[in-house]
Parts: structure tokens; C-alpha cells; sequence
């Protein structure tokens, strides 16, 4: 009578990497099994089992813990401990059952067999976790890039080259001629071969014409000087992202540093009419919060269709960050429409996810105000109620307020600079706790609009106050690795166990959140400006605080964890559910399962670093 | 005393060796019990458990036996057994819907002569790890009496007797069902098993033993003698 241990080959198939086995083979390893039993307190391998084996858990828990006594990991039902494969295994760990356990072995020998038959199996014993996880990711980008066409093409593919400039002392009429000449809506003013500015058609008119400009009067007059430039290497939905968020059509391309030519909107939306594209124009022509309102009802929509295309999470966060910022600036704009101009400059900055470009549907709202020092009296009540305005109609917008009231709307939160500047030195000076979680939201600032310098200046003088301020970045690390991933998650005891979100594991606490903490606290020890946690992952990498090979797995787990969290969102989404980061590990197949646990795996190893850093 | 009877019983397998008819009982019998004192890890046991049509050895029959070899507290699969036994009758409904045997099955199975001689070979020099004795025990001696004319000794170890033994020391009134072996298990925090397959019993056994030592001050270390039945 065959399959008499169907019982034994089902158990072993649910666990990876078996499952991928065929029956046949399953039933053959079935049949090789030893059973043996661990008391709770004894280590592995078990007293009877004198050959080098593999043990599956069947029941029960263990822990990994190393010489100094710390837990590196644990082990629940289904869970694989390969530690015992090799006879004089790595003496500075052991294995201790918390409970009795109950254990499925196999020997070592029996399992090389498998091995050379399905090498699937051999590879994921031999890989470690950061390993199979970065294969995963580019498996995963490798669908995106077939799915999506705009965000995995560099610039290159669309701008047109070389770039026509004019001098700045060239006449209106001259630049006129050129522009018509050559059918081009833009042209780029430079002075002594660096680039000054760029002129488009709506100067001519609304700085030229409107103002009674002389055809004579050099384009200088009617350029804009604020120029925003990318890279020829960057993607082109990264353009299309920083049009988006700034609301610009024309962007030069620089390569190696110099300018090689424009890439226009209208460029990348011949290529792929994009979703996002239309919303901020919607967003641009808005003409009321209730108008704006209606028009944020589309976000999640945007959100689904973009999990669906299989846009990486960073794009999503990209382009969700980039509305966000639009719907910003909007409401600025309004509120200017009925206060008037700003009495003297200021920058709204975004803080927390939105300054990460990290943003997806479901998030609050973090900003803040730095005005120029110049700031009377008088104009205080100019800033409370646009702050309070924008802030309201963020809000309608879907952006919840902050539950820990980091808003501009809220006093504290809207000074001058000379305030911030103290505020930051206190924070470094003094890191107690609420200094603490006040750095985690506001090291991660980036100004959406009004005088972007308000904030470059604050920001560089932190980064030259936290730079090697040992101390400082110490209760930084201690406070960035209280959130622990979980370790075994899919055993009650480590999932939330409380309330609304029972037995469920909360991907942004226990595995994006690490990330981002940790990240920040690279770019702080390294004096990296970047707020966005991969971009700061990969300045990072090869500095003294990130090796490249350690980098290379945050970078990874992080791609992973917020892909997870997307898709999550995406679901719940569809089903119109409110959109949280709380994932059910029953919901997950049982190879992300797989993927998240060496995610968490490798985010616990570098905290450990964290740790014995800065013990 | 147990000691005595444990005596009585190798003195016992003995004499029956002397008695018993050239075959594969007398080999059984040729190999010496371990001595009482061995501490279990030591000991080799075989797990078994039998399906039968009924509960009366005289009129029932073994329907499959499942066995597993223990030693040093592991279960070796590789070795383990199962056999269904053909007797040529039919079977009665309610009975194949308790053990799904049918009587296809039955007809492809091995004649009990087969079973048995292979079980006694699987039996020599280990101690029989079962739960719930009386049904293995009289159904095997049963089966020795009508195949040699001689029905032997068997040192038994009962998981449902230890399991008693522990209930009977606290004075509280206990349900009985819950010696059942899936009850038992339970409580002993061992996932659930498929019941009513010879082999998956035995196993089952094996497991709750081994959690039922581990309960134990001595674990591993207990001497066999104080787990005999």
C-alpha cells in the first residue's frame, strides 16, 4: 500500500524549498525520515543522531543563539534548521528548544542526492539569505521592466540632442526667430557656456509682451533662472516625475556633467500616456480645494494601476510623493490667491515619507514651515493661515492629519530659520527621546515649494553638527533598533497580538521602518544629503558606515518589503478596504513568506552591526 | 513485582524456546530480552500497532500491522513496515469505513504466516512500544498459537499505561477518553495524525513516548524496567 506517510510528505512539501519537489520524491524522502524529539532547554542536534542532518521542525519552537548569548533567530513549525549539515558545524552557535520539539530528520547524505537531482534545493541551502532575496528583487524588476516601458528607459531614449542655445544677450526677436526656425518651444540661454537659464513660449509672453518688453531686449529679461537639470542616465519617469512635482514641461539633459540636449513632457507622453501625468495636469487646473478633493479620489486608482503595470515600489512612492507635492503647491497657490503674496520668503517643506518620496495612498501628512529670518511681527498671521489652509485642504485631499502634529499648521512647526537652526542643534546637543523621534521626521526634509535654500542651508549645517558626533548617532542606533523584525512571524507569540490587527505582521514597523532608520542614520554618520532611503542605501555603499555587499541587501530587502507593502495596499484597494501595512501571513504564498523572512533576516544582521557599532 | 515478573518472563521465554517447533518463532525466541536495567535510549524498540476487524482475538482477525524501529529516541522510517493481511474474507462495512481497508486490499495483502514470520524477525531482542496493549498482544499471541501451537511472551511497553500511571497519582477523577491516543497526543502538544492506518498509529506511538520521556525527571536516561507494562 503506497503513500502510507502521505501524512510525513505533505508536511515536508509545505516547507521551501521542497515544495517545488515532484510526489515521487517527496514520498522517497518521506520514507527517510527519522523522528526525534528535543525537551524543552536541550540543544540540537538531538543525542541520537550521530550523522550530519537536516532538521525540519514539526512541532514546536527553537531558538538560534550565539556565543554572547544573543537570539539570532528562531524556528517554528515547518522552519528548516540547516546548521547541523556539516559535521564540525559552526561552534559559535546553538540551537536550544524553547519548547518540546518535535523533529522531522534527514541525513545529510540522503539530502545531497536531491541535491544533484534538483539543484533548486542544494542552491538554497548553500545561499544566504541576502543572496536568494536580491535574486527574487530582480526577478521581480525583470516583470516591471517587461510590464511597464517609461520608468526602466534611461533619458537617452527620448530627449532630443544637441541642446540649441541661445547667449543671454540675444535679442527677443533673434530667440524668437531661432525658436520658430526650428520649431522648438524652449531654447536654453547660457553665458559664458554655462547655462543661465531657458525660455519658453509662455515667457515671451507673459514676461515679454505682457510688460511691454522691447523686441531688442536681450532673452535675459524674460528667462526663468531657476533651472532644474537631469541626468541623461536617470530613467525618464524619473523626469517625468520631477516635472511633475515641480510643473515644468521643458528639463535639459546633462551627461558627464555637461548639457547634451531637453527632454520635453510632451516627449514622454507621446511615449506612454501615463496616468500620473494627467492627474497632476488635473491637479494644475484645479481651481478650488473641492475641485482638488474630486480629483484625489483618483489616487487609489492610480495606485492599483501601477501595482497592476508592476511598477517598482520606488516609482509608486515616486510618483505618489510627486501629486502629493502637486496637491501642495496647488493649495499654496490658492491660499496665496486669497492672502495675497508672501510677505517675506519661506519654504514648505515636506517631511517624514513625502520628503522620502516614499509616499502611497495611505499616507499622513508630515510639513513644516522655515520662513526667512527677515519675518516681522506683522506678517505672522499671513503664515498661520496659509499653513492652516493648506494643511485643511490636504486633509480633504485624503492626506490625513498627522496624529503626532507635525504640521506646518501647527505653531512650533512654522519658524524662521534661526529657530530651526536651534532647534536642530538642541535635538543633536540633547537627544533625549521625543529629540529622538523629533530628528527621525525632520532629517528627512525636502522643500516642495517657496526658496529651496531656507532649507539647504539648515540641512548643511546638520549634517556638519551630526558627521562623526559618535554620541549623538549612538542614541540614534539605539533608538533606530528598538523596531525588531520579526524573527519566526508566523507564530503567534511575534505577530501583533492585539486589537483590530491580531495575528497579523506589521510590515512598516517591523521591516520598512528599520530600513529607513537605518538608512538615515548612514547618511547622517556620512554627511549625505539624500533623503530618499535607496538613494541614500547606495551613497552610502562602500563608505565606512555600509559596505557594498551589505548595502546591496538593505537595498534589496527594502525593494522587496515596500513592493510587499504595495501589493498588499493594491488588494485592499480594489476590495475597498481602508489601506493599512498589516499583512496576514496566511495571505502570503508561501515562497513571499520565504522572501520576507530573509528580508527580516538580513535587516536584524545589520542592526546587530548597529549595535556592536555603537554598543 | 515487576522485577520478578521480568525475571519470570525471559525465564519464561526460555523455556519456551526450548518447547517451540524450528521456525521463525524459535529464532525469536533464541534472542534474549534486554536486561531491565538499560536505560531506554539504549533499549531497541519496535512501534507497533495492528488494524483488526474487531476486538476478540478468537473471532477477529488482523486486518494490517504497522511497525517502526526506535533507538536513541529517534524513529527510523527507513525501517518501518506495513502490511496488510489477507484472510480471504469479507469484510464487514462499518468496519472498512473505521480502518479504509477494502477488500481489494485485502486480496493484494500478504497471508498472516508471511506477516507474522516477518514481524517476529523485526520483534527479536526489541521490547513492542504500543498503545493500548491488550489488543496487539492477544491478537499476536492469538496468531502464534494458531500458526506454531504455542502462544510466547512479548515484553510490552504501553504508552496509554504510562499516560495512566501519571493520571492515577492525582487524586482528581479523570475522563477515561482521555488515554485515547489522539487525546493523548494532544495533550502532550504533538500535532494530530492520521488515525486508523497501521503505520501512522505506530508512529503516533513512537511520538507520544517520546514526548511522555521527556516528561520525565530522567528523560532518556529512565531504566526500561520502570516502563514496562
Amino acid at each position: 500500500m503506497s503513500g502510507e506517510l502521505a501524512e510525513i510528505s505533505t508536511f515536508i512539501k509545505a516547507s521551501n524549498p521542497f515544495d517545488t519537489l515532484p510526489d515521487v520524491v517527496l514520498e522517497q524522502m518521506s520514507k527517510q525520515v527519522q523522528i526525534c524529539y528535543v525537551r524543552q532547554g536541550e540543544s540540537l542536534p538531538p543525542q541520537g543522531i550521530s550523522t550530519p542532518s537536516l532538521y525540519i521542525i514539526r512541532k514546536g519552537t527553537l531558538s538560534v543563539i550565539n556565543n554572547d548569548q544573543q537570539l539570532i533567530e528562531k524556528l517554528a513549525e515547518g522552519d528548516i534548521c540547516s546548521l547541523f549539515c556539516e559535521t564540525g558545524a559552526d561552534t559559535d552557535i546553538q540551537v536550544q528548544a524553547d519548547e518540546d520539539v518535535l523533529l522531522y530528520a534527514f541525513e545529510f547524505e540522503t539530502l545531497l542526492e536531491i541535491c544533484t537531482r534538483y539543484p533548486y534545493i542544494g542552491e538554497f541551502f548553500t545561499k544566504p539569505a541576502a543572496e536568494r532575496l536580491s535574486a527574487q528583487v530582480s526577478k521581480i524588476n525583470e516583470q516591471a521592466v517587461v510590464s511597464s516601458t517609461l520608468m526602466n528607459r534611461a533619458i537617452g531614449d527620448f530627449f532630443s540632442s544637441p541642446a540649441i542655445t541661445i547667449e543671454e544677450t540675444t535679442s527677443l526677436q533673434a530667440a524668437a526667430q531661432t525658436m520658430t526656425e526650428r520649431n522648438f518651444s524652449s531654447l536654453l540661454v547660457v553665458k559664458e557656456q554655462q547655462l543661465v537659464g531657458i525660455v519658453t513660449d509662455k515667457d515671451f509672453r507673459r514676461r515679454g509682451m505682457a510688460q511691454g518688453l522691447a523686441i531688442t531686449a536681450p532673452v535675459s529679461k524674460i528667462m526663468t533662472t531657476d533651472v532644474q537639470m537631469i541626468d541623461v542616465n536617470c530613467s525618464a519617469y524619473e523626469a517625468l516625475i520631477k516635472m511633475n512635482s515641480r510643473g515644468i514641461h521643458h528639463l535639459p539633459v546633462s551627461q558627464n556633467g555637461q548639457l547634451a540636449g531637453m527632454v520635453t513632457i510632451t516627449d514622454l507622453m507621446r511615449q506612454e500616456s501615463l496616468s500620473s501625468v494627467n492627474v497632476s495636469s488635473m491637479i494644475a487646473k484645479a481651481q478650488n480645494v473641492d475641485e482638488l478633493a474630486q480629483i484625489s479620489d483618483l489616487l487609489p486608482k492610480l495606485q492599483i494601476s501601477m501595482a497592476k503595470l508592476g511598477t517598482s515600489a520606488d516609482n509608486v512612492g515616486k510618483t505618489m510623493s510627486a501629486i502629493a507635492d502637486a496637491f501642495t503647491c496647488k493649495l499654496i497657490d490658492l491660499a496665496k490667491a486669497h492672502l495675497g503674496n508672501e510677505p517675506v520668503p519661506f519654504a514648505w517643506v515636506s517631511a517624514g515619507s513625502q520628503a522620502r518620496q516614499e509616499q502611497t495612498v495611505s499616507s499622513d501628512q508630515d510639513n513644516a514651515l522655515i520662513i526667512d529670518d527677515s519675518m516681522q511681527e506683522a506678517h505672522r498671521p499671513w503664515f498661520t493661515q496659509m499653513a492652516q489652509f493648506v494643511c485643511d485642504g490636504l486633509a480633504r485631499c485624503g492626506y490625513p492629519y498627522c496624529p503626532g502634529d507635525v504640521m506646518a499648521s501647527n505653531d512650533k512647526w512654522r519658524q524662521t530659520q534661526a529657530v530651526w537652526h536651534r532647534y536642530f542643534a538642541q535635538w543633536i546637543d540633547k537627544p533625549e527621546p521625543k529629540a529622538l523621534m523629533h530628528c527621525s521626521i525632520f532629517f528627512d526634509m525636502r522643500s516642495v515649494y517657496g526658496k529651496e535654500s531656507l532649507l539647504a542651508d539648515i540641512r548643511q549645517q546638520m549634517l556638519e553638527k551630526t558627521r562623526d558626533n559618535t554620541l549623538f548617532l549612538a542614541h540614534l542606533s539605539a533608538n533606530a533598533i528598538k523596531l525588531r523584525p520579526p524573527l519566526g512571524f508566523f507564530r503567534d507569540f511575534v505577530l501583533t497580538d492585539n486589537g483590530k490587527h491580531k495575528n497579523t505582521l506589521d510590515l512598516k514597523h517591523n521591516g520598512i521602518a528599520p530600513v529607513v532608520d537605518l538608512a538615515r542614520i548612514y547618511a547622517l554618520s556620512e554627511g549625505i544629503e539624500e533623503v530618499n532611503t535607496l538613494k541614500r542605501l547606495t551613497h552610502a555603499m562602500g563608505t565606512s558606515s555600509l559596505t557594498q555587499g551589505s548595502g546591496k541587501s538593505l537595498f534589496s530587502a527594502f525593494e522587496f518589503l515596500t513592493m510587499s507593502k504595495v501589493k498588499h495596499q493594491a488588494k485592499q484597494l480594489l476590495e475597498g478596504e481602508e489601506t493599512d501595512c498589516f499583512i496576514s501571513p496566511n495571505a502570503l504564498s508561501k515562497l513571499d513568506r520565504e522572501h520576507l523572512k530573509d528580508a527580516f533576516k538580513v535587516i536584524k544582521d545589520m542592526q546587530s552591526v548597529r549595535q556592536t557599532t555603537y554598543g | 513485582m515487576l522485577f520478578q515478573r521480568w525475571f519470570g518472563l525471559n525465564a519464561l521465554r526460555e523455556r519456551q524456546y526450548k518447547k517451540a517447533p524450528e521456525g521463525p518463532l524459535k529464532s525469536f525466541l533464541s534472542t534474549p530480552f534486554p536486561d531491565p536495567k538499560t536505560p531506554i535510549k539504549d533499549v531497541q524498540l519496535l512501534a507497533l500497532d495492528f488494524e483488526t476487524t474487531g476486538l476478540n482475538p478468537k473471532k477477529d482477525h488482523i486486518l494490517s500491522v504497522g511497525c517502526t524501529p526506535m533507538h536513541h529516541g529517534v524513529i527510523h522510517l527507513a525501517n518501518s513496515l506495513h502490511t496488510v493481511v489477507n484472510h480471504n474474507i469479507e469484510l464487514e462495512r462499518e468496519n472498512v469505513q473505521i480502518h479504509q481497508i477494502t477488500d481489494t486490499e485485502q486480496a493484494q495483502g500478504q497471508p498472516l504466516e508471511q506477516v507474522v514470520e516477518q514481524l517476529l524477525t523485526q520483534l527479536a531482542g526489541r521490547v513492542m512500544l504500543v498503545h493500548f496493549a491488550h489488543i496487539e498482544r492477544s491478537f499476536l499471541q492469538q496468531a502464534c498459537l494458531q500458526l506454531y501451537g504455542m502462544s510466547p511472551v512479548f515484553p510490552i511497553i504501553d504508552t496509554l499505561q504510562i499516560a495512566k500511571r501519571r493520571f492515577d497519582l492525582s487524586d482528581t477523577a479523570y475522563d477515561p477518553s482521555r488515554l485515547r491516543l489522539v487525546n493523548l497526543r494532544q495533550e502532550y502538544g504533538l500535532p494530530p495524525h492520521f488515525e486508523h492506518n497501521a503505520l501512522n498509529d505506530a508512529i503516533a506511538t513512537g511520538e507520544l513516548l517520546l514526548a511522555q520521556l521527556s516528561r520525565l525527571e530522567q528523560g532518556m536516561g529512565t531504566k526500561l524496567k520502570t516502563l514496562l507494562c
